[in-house]
């Protein structure tokens, strides 16, 4: 076997890792607005609002315009705009006398446009209130301004999404050690099928060390989720659905280990784990495939949702996302090999010992 | 024994070290919460260092065996 067969995916892995962390720190955001105030408003005042905004360049770009928008059809666009620096703008809105719904208020988010940052939204920036409601005069304030003719932002740029800031990057380092961690697991599984079936006679040891790699990545994911929701769900453990999931799924890895070590009979232990594998990888899917879908997660394409996308993972992302996934799962494979033939060194050695005395 | 007392202990004094820099979470959250990302990947790569040092042990139990003197 030549060298380049033996050594290229080892090779393919640590380039993908590499080029993920090169492309995925490097990029910039795009603009987006980071916090408004004041949050609170009453109708038929004049409101100065001010705009914090990140990467933005609201001073060198003169044409900068600001819409106050409760849905797709209401909103005003502001009477004045005064840029105090690239970051700080404030914006001055006359609210109509009146809200185009019948309820006494309204959740309003606001909508920043110019030309060289492109479009940006805060949602639900401005909670408005009336006394008393008059729907068809609401309607005429609200109907005048429409959002037309916003810029496009330039350049290769990952989304701003509001809480997660420059922790978007995350998604590139979190996510593929729980994809990889499957995939691993997946290998485990099929090694300890074919040990059973009898096809591969080192398919037990195969499964020990493809777990040992998983169990690696799936406590690293646990790690590096606890310190990211410390920072955006302000908590390390807030009890969320996947989080507990996957807690749940490491601890029935890390039970093959112990069961592994509890078995002093190589013979059954090899088989007796091999089977305990199986059930694990079958108990692994309802936990992370069905269970967080089924309520309420924190985590983006959980509660209904299947699959994750639009601002959460846009085309730039997956351009950095699937190599690291393959990377990462690369690494997962190299990392078991070594342990593998470790291991296998460990028997023959300890045979040969054997035979001389 | 004493090593995984000694990583402990390294640990503990890394996050001491952070959360009173002065800066507290602060820290943390300044510039876009980039050093989230920061604190991400170094403990990645303390993870993957665990498994070397994990598998050098292992390594030289078996030198050992092969060479007992």
């Amino acid at each position: 076997m030549s060298v380049l067969k033996q050594y290229w995916w080892k090779t393919l892995g640590a380039l993908l890792v590499l080029y993920s962390l090169v492309a995925g720190l490097l990029l910039p955001l795009k603009p987006g607005i980071i916090e408004t105030s004041p949050s609170i408003g009453v109708v038929d005042t004049t409101m100065d609002i001010s705009i914090r905004g990140y990467n933005s360049h609201y001073l060198s770009s003169g044409d900068n315009r600001v819409w106050l928008k409760l849905s797709n059809e209401f909103m005003i666009l502001a009477s004045a705009v005064r840029p105090l620096s690239e970051t700080n703008l404030i914006a001055t809105f006359q609210i109509p006398p009146f809200l185009p719904v019948p309820e006494q208020s309204a959740d309003c988010s606001i909508v920043l446009d110019n030309s060289i940052d492109g479009p940006a939204v805060k949602p639900t920036a401005l909670f408005l209130r009336q006394k008393e409601n008059n729907v068809d005069m609401g309607f005429a304030y609200w109907k005048k301004d429409q959002i037309q003719n916003l810029h496009t932002s330039k350049g290769v740029r990952f989304p701003f999404r509001g809480i997660l800031e420059e922790t978007i990057r995350n998604t590139y380092y979190h996510v593929p050690m729980w994809f990889g961690m499957i995939f691993l697991f997946l290998g485990s599984l099929v090694y300890s099928i074919k040990f059973l079936r009898g096809n591969d006679p080192h398919g037990a040891e195969k499964t020990t060390a493809l777990n040992m790699a998983g169990l690696l990545f799936g406590i690293l994911g646990l790690l590096t989720g606890m310190i990211w929701a410390k920072f955006t769900w302000n908590s390390f453990w807030s009890m969320d659905v996947k989080q507990n999931m996957a807690a749940i799924a490491t601890l029935i890895y890390l039970a093959y280990f112990m069961l592994r070590s509890a078995i002093e009979d190589e013979d059954k232990r090899d088989k007796v784990t091999s089977a305990y594998n199986i059930f694990a990888f079958i108990t692994l899917i309802p936990l992370l495939f069905i269970i967080p879908r089924m309520t309420d997660s924190l985590h983006p394409g959980n509660g209904g949702n299947p699959a994750f996308g639009g601002e959460d993972l846009d085309n730039t992302m997956r351009l950095v996302f699937y190599p690291a996934v393959l990377g990462w799962t690369l690494i997962g494979f190299w990392l078991a090999d070594l342990y593998f033939r470790t291991e296998q060194i460990k028997l023959r050695v300890l045979t040969l010992i054997n035979d001389n005395q | 024994m004493s090593k995984r007392i000694l990583i402990v202990a390294f640990i503990l004094v890394l996050s001491q070290l952070a959360m009173a820099s002065g800066t507290g979470e602060d820290f943390f959250r300044a510039t876009g919460k980039i050093y989230v990302v920061f604190a991400v990947i170094i403990s990645i790569f303390a993870g993957l260092i665990f498994f070397l040092f994990r598998l050098d042990r292992r390594i030289s139990r078996i030198e050992k065996q092969i060479n007992p003197s």
